[in-house]
């Protein structure tokens, strides 16, 4: 059992003219494989409650479990908070503001360098790392990281936090700022880190569309609380008490629920773009007496695929593929590695 | 006519033999009170194209006008700021004063303002941007989208007639998105100040009466917002997408169910669907 949470809470500036409650008996279980997605809008102690997490924080009441890592109020015994930072790894909103060396590899290193890691394992976790976020290293590891794009930036900045390989990575606002496309990227990269790195996700977001794309549970924060902690398959049976509380509710719900307002039922089981489909695709075959597969309807909005990409840009995704099938076919993995540092080479000449 | 670029270029000095063009050949007008949407991906040009519209970068080649101001003259330089107020991408990098009012007032105080002449212009433009009951209070415990609005009222007390906000949403949760867009709308409908809105979201686009989509540099589109989401592959190559909305009828339509065109918004989808089913 990754983390367990028991009656937590918290208070800030407490005995003086500010104090504000930001977490108010807070029980929670996060299990070793969930890929949970925090909600809740500013303020409503999410954030507050992570930095407990990686010991940030220190608990006023309750305690938090990690990994056989106690967090209480008491002050002994001493907790080994470099284990604990080890194994939860934070990626905190606009990560890519905390990039500080003036080489890649060098920033990278430090989180590795700080567990007093010998020279050799850090080097080689830096290289994995660099290659696990999708980047050439070869081509990155000397450059200084003001000199990449955003989404390179960040990805920079995800490697540092990936090569302390922890066992849970949280991330808040992974994706802010970003354009569609960057959007993209990052999401698969935290997917593809899910199966290959960090087998248990937290992910705070206020993007609900975004969320319910990855997520298979939903805890909700609200007023120092949590109100709900459900599959997401259930939540938005809360859609009014969702929305009362001024959180967005995915746009299928919310045609969804309109069309029912109208008259037009559709179910109950609508979260995503494809599940409102598919219950159109049922009312209308019904309705029309045609034979459509509900199942055929792609929903490709956010699939930027190849097809749509430069040539550059295919050589990267191209590589970031190959990365994942020589997981299981190592000797092929330098030799392909090689050929695309001479294919971005050539296409910036 | 509010904005004038002719034949615009702005290249950047990446080292002494590379050069990058951020802009390239660019013209566009646009006339005084529209607002304006402008999209494309990082790296597009969006910004570049946002600092030459007050002097903070000049074109390295062609010509930038400001209601008939070139920013290549100096002498103009000064009323070309005082009619384009910039707001950038981050909210805690533009307050300067611990009190709102001091904060606002920053602005005419430098421009030599009389004292109860700005004392009139904080009120009014804390008021337009709804923050009028905070003005004794300090903006550092604030939400994004108060901080965001604080500093468009920082803008407005300077009287420009040209609003550019540079990606100001990017950074805000939903609902401070949304506060900051309405107050820019207000202020284009009831004041008649140009907007030009930077933005990553297309939602953000769908009530602008111009969307201008760039791409490496170039104008890739130029139309009312609903006849550029109609080209969803052209925008899918420059790494844009539709609005939900939008992309949902289109997948829709590719297995024969058609509930027609051009549709951007969540009502008049609801309402194509009902009427269908």
């Amino acid at each position: 059992m990754p983390i367990v949470v028991k009656k937590l809470s918290f208070t800030y500036s407490a005995k003086t003219p500010y104090e504000r409650k930001a977490l108010n008996n807070i029980n929670l279980q996060i299990n070793e494989g969930d890929f949970l997605g925090i909600i809740g809008h500013t303020g409503s102690g999410k954030s507050t409650f992570i930095q407990h997490i990686n010991g940030l924080i220190k608990p006023q009441e309750g305690e938090i479990e990690i990994f056989d890592i106690k967090l209480t109020p008491q002050k002994r015994p001493k907790v080994n908070l470099r284990a604990l930072r080890s194994q939860v790894g934070m990626v905190f909103q606009y990560p890519e503001y905390q990039l500080f060396a003036d080489t890649v590899e060098k920033d990278v290193a430090f989180g590795p360098k700080n567990l007093g890691l010998s020279a050799e394992e850090v080097s080689s976790r830096v290289k994995e790392a660099i290659e696990m976020v999708g980047l050439d290293y070869e081509a990155v590891k000397d450059r200084a990281p003001f000199e990449l794009s955003g989404g390179q930036k960040r990805r920079v900045a995800i490697a540092g936090i990936i090569a302390m390989r922890p066992k849970m990575l949280i991330l808040d606002e992974p994706t802010a700022g970003l354009d569609p496309f960057g959007k993209e990227q990052i999401l698969n990269l935290i997917k593809y880190l899910k199966t290959h790195c960090s087998p248990t996700i937290v992910v705070i977001s206020h993007d609900i569309d975004e969320i319910t794309r990855f997520a298979n549970r939903i805890v909700v924060f609200n007023d120092s609380r949590i109100v709900y902690d459900e599959p997401m398959q259930q939540l938005f049976k809360h859609s009014i008490q969702l929305q009362n509380m001024g959180l967005d509710i995915p746009r299928a719900v919310k045609i969804a629920n309109a069309m029912r307002d109208r008259g037009v039922d559709l179910g109950d089981d609508i979260v995503t773009a494809e599940d409102l489909m598919a219950a159109i695709v049922e009312k209308y075959n019904e309705k029309h007496g045609t034979q459509i597969d509900k199942n055929a309807c792609v929903f490709d909005m956010y699939d930027f695929s190849q097809k749509w990409l430069t040539s550059e840009e295919r050589a990267a995704l191209e590589g970031e593929n190959n990365l994942q099938k020589t997981e299981e076919e190592k000797p092929e993995k330098s030799g392909k590695n090689k050929s695309k540092t001479k294919r971005s080479k050539k296409s910036k000449e | 006519m509010a904005v004038q670029l002719d034949r615009v270029t702005y290249s950047y000095n990446v080292s002494d033999a590379y050069r990058v063009d951020a802009l390239k050949d660019i013209s566009l007008h646009i006339e005084e009170g529209t607002f304006v949407a402008l999209v494309g991906h990082n790296g597009s040009g969006k910004s570049t194209l946002a600092k030459l519209l007050n002097g903070l970068l000049l074109p390295t080649s062609g010509e930038v006008k400001i209601f008939g101001n070139s920013t290549l003259d100096p002498d103009k330089i000064y009323d070309i700021r005082k009619s384009v107020g910039m707001v950038f991408q981050n909210p805690d990098n533009q307050m300067i004063a611990s009190i709102v009012e001091d904060d606002i007032a920053f602005g005419p105080e430098n421009l030599g303002i009389e004292r109860e002449e700005i004392v009139r212009r904080v009120e009014w433009a804390l008021s337009k941007v709804g923050m009028l009951e905070y003005r004794k209070l300090t903006p550092f415990k604030m939400s994004g989208g108060q901080k965001q609005r604080l500093a468009i009222a920082g803008v407005l007390a300077i009287l420009p007639k040209i609003l550019v906000l540079d990606e100001s949403t990017a950074m805000l949760d939903p609902k401070g998105r949304s506060e900051v867009l309405k107050v820019a709308h207000e202020l284009n409908r009831q004041e008649g100040i140009t907007v030009i809105h930077i933005t990553h979201f297309m939602e953000e686009a769908l009530n602008a009466d111009r969307l201008i989509v760039l791409d490496s540099g170039k104008i890739v589109f130029d139309d009312k917002p609903e006849e550029v989401f109609k080209h969803y592959e052209e925008l899918k190559e420059v790494k844009l997408t539709v609005p939900w909305e939008t992309q949902l009828a289109i997948s829709l339509k590719r297995v024969g169910i058609d509930i027609g065109e051009g549709i951007v918004k969540d009502e008049e989808l609801t309402d194509r669907l009902c009427r269908l089913l």
